[in-house]
């Protein structure tokens, strides 16, 4: 029982108001130098290229037109957003459901080492997952062989067809990222009281109703900020294709995505005004999202 | 949980705050615009004309030398050989697999005027593509090698560094397309090596009829255009100009090759998948009986126990059949590797004195380097050595040698990549069963469009 | 759903009539079945999640030949493993081992800078009030959705223009800045810590300073635990970054480093030659580089359940 819910006299409430104005910019100064240096002057230079052409000169929408009309960039937006469906789908669910499973275990040991194990992929990022996803998805030597063969892939080429791409590459993104936001879930799950739970355990409630009444109504601003984070990281496609494109020496993955043909045009074109005019148009889209999410669940509340 | 009035208040906040939103972005727009202005490419300062090209003002420092892993050696044994000679080694990628580090690094460079290396060994043969253009090659035979030595690289070998009769790079070594056989299969068999394409594949089809499960080629890999398109003298990267060329895959030249590649597919005996691929080393072991290829099969792909380990005795090589009536016989290429002068380098002198020892000296060349020379002395040497390995079945020297002349000059090194073109438009179709023939027009329409999109004019 | 968030602040008693449970006991067979089938999914999931890292395992312990012939779950042998260490180590003389420092060095660095200015940052953007918050907030958001492709250049002439680039603060400075832990402790502090404590304290007297590190700074624990871990990862994982800044292999971290390696592998590259780095050697490294990201997990995983705050809103 807190002292500002008894009867408190206006002046006293008045003059306990913090001087917020200092403090708070002591707090933020190093994060706000930080982010002005690496997030904000860097992003705002971005959004400049994508405004301009070669020698500064403005050029209107014309480097958003001209992106466009390259013979990749259709096909590239049907595959980010198939792969947007496919993998918010798979995160949302499973991550929230396995966090949920997790949390209401009673042997708290397991959960642990469950948590461990779900994230270990998580470090396998990048460049080191090549190799291992060469081997994954290659029905001669994979030790989900079975497996593959019976789903009818004899060879390697056969498992990365083009069309199947949009089932595996949302299917090594959910291994290499769903134990860190599991991870995360779980943290979130942690600050619930217990004495909830054990309130509605004593009134019968079983895990399930626990975790739809109680659980995942809590720990909606850290599903949203999921939500947003991945499907902005889903649209940014990138890791996933270049890996099966290394592995597989071009035959799968090269320029499936957006942020794949932003990179070539950047770097093997010298043509960064292109370039950046696809991430503006991906910074957008995933603006609009995130504001939609923000505004609906008010993300921004300092409660 | 926190009382609802301060929900209230962060809402009644939200207006001025959007607004200094845009205000810290307007704020750093100004600022980037600066930078901008400030920061910037200055070619060197007190530069003169020399040579054939501005040259940066010279001075005393180490030479930095872009490296990939396997050429290190090189750089290790020129700077045995001279003692006084500062060396900066640096090991990067070497830029194969279509990487584009060297271009990456070099525009972020010539975006701050500085940071260039000064010598860069490049595993892909188009780095003139782009590096001509940036400014950042500098012409060799303009005052910087004597003609002598330019003379004695191969024949053909230093196509792809000509560019409008300069020359930009110093070619590495050469990757001429022979025939590797199994000389004791065929003799065990009774079989004559082809001569002639037509011939290859009647061979390939009997093969397939009394030995279901031997081998004579394979079109799975991602260099299986250069083998074969480009030894049938197919016009698929008919590159004229620096940013011209000429593509037409469905004249005869490429579709004779294309439905033999599909004849022997069908047969059996073609294989399509890669030789580097799991499948093909597990299940192809002792079942290569011909395999058309670059002069590195030899030691990556027979004499290798990561490879088909084919023991002592049993590999030899012969000319690539040619198709009858063909006036010049012509052979493909995969790889090669160039060793880069940069046009911005401050050491010039030492920089033309590591690049022509790596290239033509005997003792790196023979002993460390896994591929065929391109500079004619030193092939002799390391033909030498090679035959001193007693590895192949008969002497395999003239084979090659011959075949290093005869690289058609007809294919280019464009910008864009024939090896990811071919992978990502005919090896999916492949793997789905289409024939080669039939899926010409996808190729032609795909090399049109990644050329077009390098900024090629590209005619039919 | 906005009742739901405000109703469990009236906890005590009213909590079951508000929930109005509906009595529903499953009968045991169901139950069991129920559990069942989770614990099935449960290990489901650990299959799929480190099947690959089993293979990769036991893919460091064999030859190159034997990766491709012999069953993918076998065990190789010591003796192989031994070699494979050997050769992977006298690669360009120990480089391995020096990737491994660099990348400890850039990742920790990073990693407490990143703590000290993101954690207050984020206690002051969900606790307190100030001019320019909101601001500071969707800012951040929009900086962190921002594709990273065309980061690159900006940074690249930002940190030229400094004179920082090759130096290790090119790297370790753009690392630093981490909106995503900044955000993580935002919303951390916002939903797990109750205003009553702060205000009880700012009412004893205690200054906004005072108040944080008395009150927030222990109960912060899980978070820090949390925000240090993941910027440990990201930062040690980096790999677009140091390629990019970074011109000399010797201060690659080790992420870059495997990428270097991959380049000589004969199967990626058939003209590597003599130095041929072969799949299993490969693996090994892969195993190495990844080694510590386990290390601080195991330790920060103590921290993240521990801070369980069950204590704190009572009054």
């Amino acid at each position: 029982m807190s002292p500002s819910r008894t009867t408190d006299p206006a002046g006293a409430r008045a003059a306990r108001r913090p001087r917020p104005v200092k403090a708070g910019h002591v707090f933020v100064a190093g994060y706000v130098i930080l982010l002005a240096a690496f997030g904000v002057l860097p992003t705002a230079y971005g959004i400049y290229y994508a405004f301009t052409s070669t020698g500064n000169t403005f050029a209107g929408l014309s480097n958003f037109a001209s992106a466009a009309r390259d013979f990749r960039y259709l096909p590239a937006v049907g595959h980010v957003a198939l792969y947007l469906v496919i993998w918010l789908t798979f995160l949302v669910l499973f991550v929230t459901g396995l966090s949920v499973v997790l949390q209401q275990l009673p042997v708290r040991r397991i959960a642990r080492v469950a948590r461990f194990l779900y994230y270990i992929p998580g470090a396998l990022a990048g460049a080191a997952g090549v190799l291992v996803w060469l081997f994954m998805l290659d029905p001669t030597v994979s030790p989900a062989a079975a497996f593959l063969r019976f789903l009818g892939y004899g060879t390697f080429g056969q498992v990365i067809e083009p069309g199947h791409l949009s089932i595996r590459l949302p299917m090594i993104a959910f291994w290499t990222g769903a134990g860190g936001w599991i991870v995360v879930m779980g943290g979130a799950l942690n600050t619930i009281p217990t004495e909830l739970i054990e309130a509605a355990r004593i009134d019968g409630a079983a895990g399930w109703s626990i975790a739809r009444r109680i659980q995942i109504p809590m720990i909606r601003k850290w599903i949203v900020y999921m939500v947003i984070l991945a499907f902005a990281g889903g649209t940014q496609l990138f890791v996933e294709p270049q890996l099966i494109s290394a592995a597989s020496l071009g035959v799968a993955g090269r320029d499936y995505s957006l942020t794949q043909l932003s990179y070539d045009l950047a770097f093997q074109n010298n043509n960064v005004n292109y370039a950046s005019a696809i991430s503006v148009e991906l910074l957008v889209v995933s603006l609009v999202v995130a504001a939609l999410f923000v505004t609906r669940s008010r993300f921004f509340d300092a409660s | 949980m926190p009382p609802k009035n301060s929900v209230v208040h962060a809402r009644n906040r939200a207006r001025p705050s959007f607004s200094r939103s845009i205000l810290a972005f307007g704020a750093a727009a100004l600022m980037a615009a600066a930078i901008s202005a400030c920061s910037g490419g200055s070619s060197g300062s007190g530069s003169a004309v020399k040579d054939g090209f501005t040259q940066a003002t010279q001075s005393a420092g180490p030479l930095t030398v872009w490296v990939d892993s396997t050429r290190v050696p090189a750089a290790q044994a020129y700077q045995k050989a001279h003692p006084n000679v500062k060396l900066n080694i640096v090991t990067y990628d070497g830029d194969a697999n279509g990487a584009d580090t060297l271009q990456t690094k070099v525009d972020l460079y010539d975006r701050t005027g500085s940071g260039w290396p000064d010598v860069v060994f490049s595993a892909t043969d188009n780095e003139t593509s782009w590096g001509v253009s940036a400014g950042f090659l500098a012409p060799l035979n303009e005052g910087l090698i004597p003609q002598a030595t330019l003379s004695n690289f191969a024949t053909g070998s230093l196509n792809p560094c000509t560019v409008n009769g300069k020359v930009y790079c110093l070619r590495n070594d050469l990757s001429q397309v022979v025939l590797w056989y199994n000389a004791s299969l065929m003799k065990q068999w009774g079989y004559q090596v082809p001569t002639t394409w037509p011939q290859y594949e009647q061979l390939g089809e009997t093969v397939a009829k009394q030995h279901p499960g031997y081998l004579v080629g394979n079109a799975g890999d991602t260099f299986t255009p250069e083998i074969y398109m480009w030894a049938s003298q197919c016009q698929a990267n008919d590159v004229t100009g620096l940013r011209t060329v000429t593509v037409n895959v469905t004249s005869p030249d490429c579709t004779r090759m294309a439905s033999l590649l599909d004849t022997l597919i069908k047969a059996g005996s073609m294989s399509k998948l890669s030789v580097f691929s799991t499948a093909f080393d597990k299940n192809e072991k002792g079942k290569v009986l011909m395999l058309p290829g670059p002069a590195w099969f030899g030691g990556a792909v027979f004499d290798s126990t990561s490879g088909l380990n084919v023991p002592k005795g049993q590999v030899a090589a012969a000319p690539v059949p040619q198709w009858p009536g063909t006036s010049t016989p012509s052979t493909g290429n995969v790889g090669g590797g160039t060793w880069l002068l940069s046009a911005h380098s401050a050491h010039l002198k030492e920089a033309v004195s590591f690049i022509s020892w790596v290239t033509g000296n005997n003792a790196w060349q023979d002993e460390l380097t896994p591929g065929f020379p391109a500079y004619v002395p030193a092939a002799k040497v390391w033909l030498a050595n090679q035959a001193k390995s007693g590895y192949y079945a008969v002497n395999i020297d003239p084979v090659l040698q011959q075949a290093a002349g005869e690289v058609w000059p007809g294919w280019g090194y464009g910008k864009f990549s024939q090896e990811s073109i071919w992978a990502a438009t005919i090896d999916p179709g492949l793997t789905a069963g289409k024939t080669i023939v039939s899926m010409l027009p996808a190729w032609q329409t795909a090399i049109t469009n990644f050329a077009t999109s390098d900024g090629y004019q590209v005619s039919p | 759903m906005q009742a739901d968030i405000d109703a469990p602040a009236a906890v005590p008693a009213a909590a079951p009539a508000r929930l109005r449970p509906k009595s529903r006991r499953l009968p045991s067979p169901a139950r069991a079945t129920g559990e069942l089938l989770i614990g099935l999914v449960l290990v489901g999931f650990v299959v799929f999640f480190i099947l690959p890292v089993v293979w990769l395992l036991l893919a460091a312990t064999k030859t190159d030949p034997q990766l491709v012939s012999s069953s993918p779950l076998s065990f190789g042998s010591w003796h192989a493993l031994r070699h494979n260490w050997d050769t992977l180590t006298s690669f360009q003389g120990d480089t391995i081992l020096l990737w491994l420092r660099n990348s400890t060095l850039q990742a920790s660095v990073a990693l407490a800078i990143t703590l000290v200015a993101g954690i207050p940052a984020g206690y002051a953007l969900a606790m307190t009030e100030f001019r320019g918050r909101r601001a500071l907030l969707v800012t951040t958001l929009v900086v962190m959705l921002m594709p990273t492709t065309t980061l690159v250049i900006p940074l690249f002439l930002e940190l030229n223009a400094v004179h920082l680039i090759g130096t290790i603060w090119s790297v370790v400075l753009p690392y630093s800045f981490y909106p995503f832990g900044v955000y993580l402790t935002y919303i951390y502090f916002s939903t797990a810590l109750p205003r009553d404590l702060l205000d009880a304290a700012r009412i004893d007297g205690c200054t906004e300073f005072g108040a944080f590190r008395r009150i927030a700074l222990p109960l912060a624990a899980p978070v820090v635990a949390l925000v240090g871990f993941f910027s440990f990862v990201a930062n040690w994982t980096n790999y677009f970054l140091p390629y990019v800044m970074l011109p000399s292999s010797n201060d690659y971290p080790v992420q870059v480093g495997i990428g270097l390696l991959l380049t000589d592998v004969p199967q990626f590259n058939p003209t590597a030659g003599t130095a041929a780095v072969l799949r299993p050697e490969l693996a090994l490294a892969i195993l190495i580089a990844i080694t510590p990201v386990f290390v601080v997990f195991l330790f920060s995983q103590r921290f993240l359940i521990s801070g369980l705050l069950s204590g704190s809103t009572k009054g």
